[in-house]
């Protein structure tokens, strides 16, 4: 059984590796930050499902912290980037 | 099945780590690196360091990330031109990063097999303290003197950022937010705090017993409340506020006090009376999660921008 929660894990780290090098190269800075969501997620999973294989519960802890902190890290993003976007927003309006 | 995971795990921070060094414009530099911090904390995991695998995802992936963001925003709005440093300056940067690298991993390999460890020791007198977690004991019965001087520092690095501040701000708040936040951001704002506090407070009150423990908490705890800050629903406070400066030397100070206290109840400074351990450590703890909160918080809010209210 623990095999198989192992190989679980590798396989949800393999995917949301790939996920994340692709999603990291985007051009659009708004979609890198979504790689920090994703490897949140997918971390989160992985760290479940080895916390299973060697059957220690403490790992959960972790998946919880990782869960909550890649989705603070993504709110942190967007308090910079709003001034950013508003300035660009105000230069079409006065472009207009 | 394990070995092939953690070669994977190896290989990924690796690439992850040479993308952070490659990233061309900053933010994307700190994207990467933020990344870079969580997947460090599941690499900690399999190593079973539990703890560091907390204490790493807490800061490497949340209050350091939050901190380079905004200084990255910041810079951005001073200077319109990206600055791109000279290829001597890399050229350095690289040696000394080689450098280090290197050194350290020499220090590793050159260890003995199997290497010292006090593990043994620390592990048999842990009945002494009535506790349960192993690094708790070191963190806060062993080792404490390192604890009580680090929180230290922690206060030190404020008033370094603090004393940024002009002289007609001194004492004023900082501002988190010049804009107005979107809907979406004032909602999580209010939806996740309660969930945050609440895993913080498990996490001081578990640190007794299993993984977990004050910095993790504090550090929990100060990104819910920057939250709140970044979603305008509470301005930031005044850094005059006696209130607050109470509450960021609590920590240190109760730590101290028990500290000497040691003297008269027991054997000498920083040891605690027998059988009374647990309880102390515990009420240092809480004291502490509530003064690393608010350092790392007004840490990262910056340096007072606005003047006082008369």
């Amino acid at each position: 059984m623990a095999d198989l929660f192992t190989g679980a894990a590798l396989f949800i780290l393999t995917v949301t590796a790939l996920g994340l090098f692709k999603v990291l190269r985007s051009e659009i800075a708004v979609e890198r930050m979504m790689a920090v969501q994703l490897l949140g997620t997918g971390g989160a999973a992985a760290v479940l499902l080895l916390g299973a294989a060697t059957s220690s519960p403490a790992m959960t802890d972790v998946a919880l912290l990782l869960m909550l902190l890649a989705a603070v890290s993504c709110a942190a993003f967007t308090s910079g980037q709003s001034s950013h976007t508003a300035d660009a927003s105000e230069q079409a309006e006065d472009e207009a | 099945m394990t070995m092939l995971l953690d070669l994977a795990l190896v290989a990924w921070l690796l690439a992850l780590a040479i993308h952070v060094a490659r990233a061309r414009d900053d933010q994307g530099a700190i994207i990467a690196f933020i990344a870079f911090g969580l997947l460090l904390g599941l690499g900690w995991t399999r190593l079973s360091a539990i703890d560091v695998a907390m204490t790493e995802a807490a800061i490497g992936g949340g209050v350091t990330g939050m901190l380079l963001l905004r200084a990255e925003a910041r810079l951005r709005q001073r200077s319109s031109q990206p600055q791109t440093p000279k290829r001597t300056t890399k050229a350095a940067a690289a040696i000394a990063c080689t450098v280090v690298a290197a050194g350290l991993a020499l220090a590793v390999l050159s260890f003995p097999s199997p290497a010292p460890t006090l593990a043994p020791a620390a592990a048999a007198a842990l009945d002494s303290t009535g506790l349960g977690n192993p690094v708790t004991a070191v963190l806060l019965a062993y080792r404490a003197l390192d604890t009580l001087l680090e929180k230290v520092v922690l206060l030190l690095a404020l008033l370094g950022v603090w004393s940024l501040a002009p002289d007609q701000l001194w004492g004023g708040a900082p501002e988190l937010r010049q804009t107005v936040a979107p809907p979406p951001f004032v909602y999580l704002g209010r939806i996740l705090p309660p969930f945050g506090v609440l895993i913080a407070v498990y996490m001081c009150w578990v640190g007794a017993d299993a993984p977990g423990g004050t910095f993790q908490a504090g550090t929990v705890l100060a990104a819910m409340w920057l939250l709140i800050m970044l979603a305008s629903l509470r301005p930031a406070p005044e850094t005059r506020r006696t209130t607050l400066r109470l509450l960021l030397v609590g920590g240190p100070v109760l730590f101290f006090a028990v500290g000497f206290l040691g003297f008269a109840v027991a054997d000498g400074f920083l040891s605690y009376p027998e059988g009374a351990a647990k309880p102390i450590i515990v009420g240092i703890e809480a004291a502490l999660t509530v003064s690393i909160a608010l350092t790392l918080g007004l840490l990262v809010a910056g340096p007072s921008s606005r003047a006082p209210a008369p």
